[in-house]
């Protein structure tokens, strides 16, 4: 069944405005999302009907408030598949989570001479927290390379499993530059059967398809909110046996069982790794926006997405100045990064914003990956659930005046 | 078609730049980058006797913006002090780009000239 792209933007208040008198075209979802109604209602819903600190009041708001909380974690272990919604640790984003593993398990399981393998399509918030533990560690960092198909070479791991060093492979599911889907699946075995655990950033795949990490083989997953129609919070899960093993993160109020002057005992997990009050009202919201997403579907999310990329790379294929980074239209995520001959990402995005048109250019936080292909930065289409055939239209049009009046 | 941002004075600017290239002995000698988005400027100045630029020129890449400023910033300095130099801020650049008013993403990259040659100035020992 296809979207009902129309009846979706409906949801959307933000499309009610224009842009420099434009329609408001937003092809930067990749970045972040825009807010549904659905979300909105609920952050404030809890705001003006269910607010108090969660986990310790003894009154019926702060009961209420923390059973909001719980169940929308519950909500989010069943969108991914975890086992147990005490797997889910809500954090402030896809990097905090990232960051989270990095020191914790990081600190406590990587040692000198270890080797952490990460890919050359990695965003940034998935490659620095682990080269900096390297270099705290004197641990070593390899790279899986990326093909000039966009592709991961994945005949390098092997040779870097072999010597029993690895102890973590850190990997995209889908990449925010290219739109490859990195075989993360293939990737986690290898990695198992080498006795090395696999952490996987489920930024941007996450809000665009069906997600099962317990398929993926996954050991750790990282993901944001703000991607899929949520509020500012982020998402870390972890298996529960590796959970338990590490130290805290953050230490403070709520993450302790008990505290003397001279020591102090942990909560159980999740609660361990989330100091302090949490996000309250935007874990609501990102439970909102699950229910939202599971209502339209994920399969058909991830549908519509392939068939507009395809439109895409199909219509931008027209424009013989124009060219795309990353692999073809099978197996490609809602993303396409592009650079026009002598002109400069910037100043695209400056002209199409005069158009109402929204998309990112720079290195889109992946500057390894664009040296990979020689590039300073890129242009950057992202597609989501309220993207339609008409905004693949605009873009090129648009596309067409940067030509007009930057081209010589 | 038009652009409120490229208009036709900057984009005569960035298409045929005034005072690109090198200066030879030059007082001032720097390079600088915005790595963030690739842009980059090398400048050369020369100083007269009582420490006013008398002449400079720039090469580098980037975008319009970036290059256009640029070019423009080297017709615009000349006859200043390093005093001068370093007072100046966003607005002076603005108006030296014909009043282009500059969204906050890409101030940085007007800036480059500016900062270049204030950094260069420091390393000449001239600020």
């Amino acid at each position: 069944m296809p979207l009902d792209v129309a009846a979706i933007r409906q949801e959307f208040p933000i499309f009610e405005r224009k842009i420099h008198g434009k329609r408001l075209v937003f092809l930067d979802s990749a970045a972040s999302s825009q807010k549904p109604r659905a979300v909105i209602g609920a952050l404030m819903r809890v705001y003006t009907h269910s607010y108090a600190n969660v986990h310790r009041g003894l009154y019926a708001l702060a009961e209420e408030a923390t059973e909001m909380y719980e169940d929308a974690r519950a909500k989010i272990a069943r969108f991914i598949n975890a086992p147990d919604p005490a797997e889910v640790v809500n954090v402030r984003n896809a990097t905090e989570g990232i960051n989270l593993v990095a020191y914790s398990w990081g600190e406590t399981n990587i040692h000198a001479g270890d080797r952490i393998v990460l890919t050359e399509l990695e965003h940034h918030a998935n490659l620095v927290p682990w080269q900096q533990l390297a270099l705290r560690k004197g641990a070593e960092l390899a790279y899986i390379p990326v093909t000039e198909a966009g592709q991961l070479d994945l005949a390098a791991l092997p040779p870097l499993l072999e010597d029993g060093r690895t102890k973590i492979v850190a990997c995209s599911v889908m990449s925010n530059v290219l739109g490859t889907s990195p075989p993360v699946t293939q990737i986690a075995a290898m990695a198992h059967a080498a006795g090395a655990l696999v952490m996987m950033d489920g930024a941007q795949a996450v809000p665009h398809r069906p997600m099962d990490v317990q398929a993926l083989g996954a050991d750790f997953m990282a993901f944001s909110g703000h991607k899929m129609c949520g509020p500012g919070v982020g998402i870390l899960w972890g298996r529960s046996e590796l959970l338990e093993a590490m130290p805290p993160f953050l230490y403070g109020g709520d993450m302790i069982r008990t505290v003397k002057r001279d020591y102090a005992k942990w909560n159980e997990v999740p609660y361990k790794f989330e100091a302090g009050t949490p996000p309250i009202a935007e874990v609501v919201g990102l439970g909102a926006a699950v229910d939202f997403l599971s209502e339209i579907g994920m399969d058909a999310i991830h549908t519509h997405e392939q068939a507009i990329v395809a439109y895409a790379l199909a219509r931008l294929a027209e424009l013989p100045w124009l060219h795309v980074l990353g692999p073809g239209p099978y197996e490609r995520g809602g993303v396409v990064s592009f650079w026009v001959d002598g002109i400069h990402p910037h100043d695209i995005a400056s002209v199409l914003d005069e158009e109402g048109i929204c998309v990112r250019a720079g290195h889109h936080c992946a500057q390894p990956l664009h040296e990979r292909f020689g590039l300073a930065a890129s242009a950057r289409a992202s597609f989501y659930i309220y993207n339609d055939k008409d905004d693949v239209d605009a873009l090129v049009d648009a596309l067409h005046k940067v030509v007009r009046i930057l081209g010589r | 078609m038009s652009s409120d941002l490229y208009r036709e004075q900057l984009l005569d600017h960035y298409h045929n730049p005034e005072n690109f290239g090198v200066l030879d002995n030059a007082d001032v000698d720097i390079e600088m980058d915005n790595p963030t988005c690739g842009d980059m400027i090398h400048l050369t100045a020369h100083l007269d006797a009582e420490g006013r630029i008398t002449e400079v020129m720039f090469e580098g890449q980037g975008c319009v913006i970036s290059m256009a400023s640029s070019s423009m910033f080297t017709e615009a300095i000349v006859g200043k002090k390093p005093e001068e130099i370093s007072r100046m801020g966003l607005p002076d650049i603005q108006e030296i780009m014909g009043g282009v008013r500059l969204s906050m993403g890409r101030v940085k990259c007007a800036l480059l000239p500016l900062n270049a040659m204030k950094q260069g100035l420091k390393e000449a020992g001239k600020l």
